[in-house]
């Protein structure tokens, strides 16, 4: 068993409320995007932040903060060539140069256990600076 | 399990040049000394004449006795121990292409690390210890016995070197190429696991650097005078005077080793990755750096601050420096970091090739050269697939580039959610030291 993988499912406990929050956005749209944070003492990962559905991509960027890691889903809808209406979910793994090493360890070690949880992801994304997480790139994947 | 909460673990990363030690949960190891060890045969000793001063010197120093195939033998630990000179001391390395192959001189190390520098009794402490990521099963295992057997620690866990740097840096997934003192090795990690068919190896590392550079300025006349080999005094204020000193018995190998730490030195001082390809002619008239020996000589350096990094990227260039010839035998097999970047990135599936490129960290004293990053990133930009976004991240701060396998093990072994990892010493005593490869994937 990987390391992170058993550091993550035995060591940290996902909340109801992000699985909840994550079937909002996923089936009942209500979500556009939802940010998770990790409680180191009590074990925990919890939400965040959620963003309306007339919030975009910026927002989500502007929620991030710069010196400590997150985790994020992002719901991005879109219009292929052949005019489908599609939508994708990303998983962003936020961990900016500025944050404390122990976070970066934490968030690294404990993604396993709430990736397992959120089914029906299509893209992941590990960001250390915006650029990283630009919105071409998010284009470009979901192509 | 092992619920050890209370007591902070240890944590070392042995390389193959320094070894690093320190308490888990700090952000710098406590004492950082070299890997290679002195060791003097017990035969040779009893005819010296001096036995007696040697002693007193050696019951303040870190002395072992070790027992190996036909005789005795003494060994001297840490940079102190190594800094006196002695009669008939040869220097030896516990490594050999990255692995170790020596454990007396290991075990020789850690005891040093325990007792020594960080005054601890291992009996009380879990450790854990960073490995390099091609370590065999048979490697893991004798590591396992050492530690449990001879030292009785409570509790160990092997992490390997490269998923430590991934995870120290917020990412389960990089490419990590992390080049040291003795070799250069690059390596995929996938969601906390290295991929081994696909981690590359080269025998280039600092030492290799190190050496081209002495031999450089040895063909250019230079010849750099080991600390011992000598006295410096001031005669008068602001004159000083050096008289050369004269030791028949001082081993090759020990007056190798008093040359390097010189000439490293002068490598961190003064060298740079080129931003472009070295070629004699352009470089010909580059600015000379100056840069005083111990011994009050000043030297001037000119290309070689460009040439010597530029090894790293084109090993072919070794051939060109008088008295490599050792290397030549092996360099044409040997390839520079962005062809092996490439080669092991095109070994791993093609769904995370992308990622790798865009994640590629720096980690080891060698990477921490100026402007490597800037050049490697430049050089493969023009080698790499079009599609790729090529990114080299390394840490700003020199100290964490540097050390960043051990800080990764330090942040590890303290956080909660890792303390139900731990490899218990009665785990051990009943599935034997196999069970390592369950343990410490």
């Amino acid at each position: 068993m990987a390391m992170a993988f058993k550091m993550a499912t035995t060591g940290m406990w996902v909340t109801d409320e992000c699985k909840n929050s994550f079937h909002e956005m996923k089936w009942r749209k209500v979500h556009r995007y939802i940010v998770f944070k990790i409680d180191e003492k009590s074990r925990l990962v919890t939400v965040d932040k959620v963003g309306g559905p007339g919030e975009g991509y910026d927002d989500l960027a502007a929620s991030l903060p710069d010196d400590d890691c997150r985790y994020a889903v992002f719901d991005f809808d879109f219009v292929t060539v052949d005019n489908c209406r599609k939508s994708k979910i990303f998983f962003i793994a936020w961990a900016p140069t500025a944050s404390r090493i122990r976070a970066k360890m934490l968030y690294a070690t404990s993604k396993d256990g709430l990736r397992r949880v959120l089914e029906g992801i299509h893209y992941e994304l590990q960001a250390t600076d915006p650029t990283e997480m630009g919105f071409d790139l998010i284009r470009d994947r979901a192509k | 399990m092992y619920g050890g909460d209370e007591v902070s673990a240890i944590v070392i990363d042995l390389g193959s040049h320094t070894c690093k030690a320190g308490y888990a949960g700090e952000d710098a190891p406590k004492a950082v000394f070299p890997s290679v060890v002195g060791s003097i045969d017990q035969m040779d000793v009893d005819d010296m004449t001096s036995n007696e001063k040697n002693a007193a010197v050696d019951s303040k120093n870190n002395v072992k006795d070790s027992e190996k195939g036909k005789g005795k033998r003494k060994l001297f630990v840490g940079s102190q121990a190594l800094g006196f000179r002695r009669d008939h001391m040869e220097v030896l390395s516990s490594f050999k292409d990255g692995i170790v192959a020596d454990w007396d001189i290991v075990d020789s190390i850690w005891d040093h690390a325990f007792r020594e520098c960080l005054l601890i009794d291992p009996k009380e402490h879990p450790m854990l210890l960073a490995e390099p990521s091609s370590n065999s099963q048979q490697q893991r295992e004798r590591t396992a016995e050492l530690m449990f057997e001879k030292y009785n620690t409570p509790a160990l866990f092997l992490a390997k070197n490269a998923v430590l740097t991934s995870f120290a840096s917020g990412r389960a997934t990089s490419l990590v190429v992390d080049s040291g003192g003795g070799s250069t090795t690059i390596a995929p990690v996938h969601d906390g696991y290295v991929i081994q068919k696909a981690v590359a190896f080269s025998p280039i590392g600092g030492e290799l650097l190190t050496d081209c550079l002495m031999k450089s300025l040895e063909s250019k006349g230079v010849m750099i005078k080991p600390r011992y080999s000598f006295k410096r005094k001031e005669i008068q204020p602001g004159v000083f005077q050096t008289v050369d000193l004269d030791f028949t018995n001082t081993t090759e190998s020990y007056r190798l080793y008093s040359q390097r730490v010189i000439a490293s030195d002068i490598k961190e001082c003064v060298c740079r990755a080129p931003d472009t390809p070295y070629d004699e002619s352009s470089y010909s008239n580059i600015p000379m750096t100056p840069y005083e020996l111990p011994d009050g000589q000043t030297i001037e350096i000119g290309a070689d601050r460009f040439k010597i990094p530029d090894i790293l990227f084109n090993p072919s260039l070794v051939q060109t420096i008088l008295g490599m010839d050792n290397f030549v035998e092996i360099a044409p097999s040997v390839r520079g970091l962005p062809q092996m970047v490439i080669e092991s990135i095109n070994k791993c599936d093609v769904d995370i090739r992308r990622e790798l490129f865009s994640s590629i960290l720096l980690a080891g004293g060698t990477a921490s050269m100026q402007q490597l990053k800037e050049r490697l990133e430049k050089d493969l930009l023009e080698e790499s697939p079009q599609a790729a976004r090529v990114k080299v991240l390394a840490s700003g701060n020199a100290t964490e580039r540097r050390f960043s396998v051990w800080i990764g093990g330090s942040i590890l072994a303290s956080l909660g959610s890792f303390q139900q990892m731990w490899f218990s010493k009665s785990e051990y005593e009943e599935h034997g030291a196999s069970y390592v490869q369950r343990k410490c994937p």
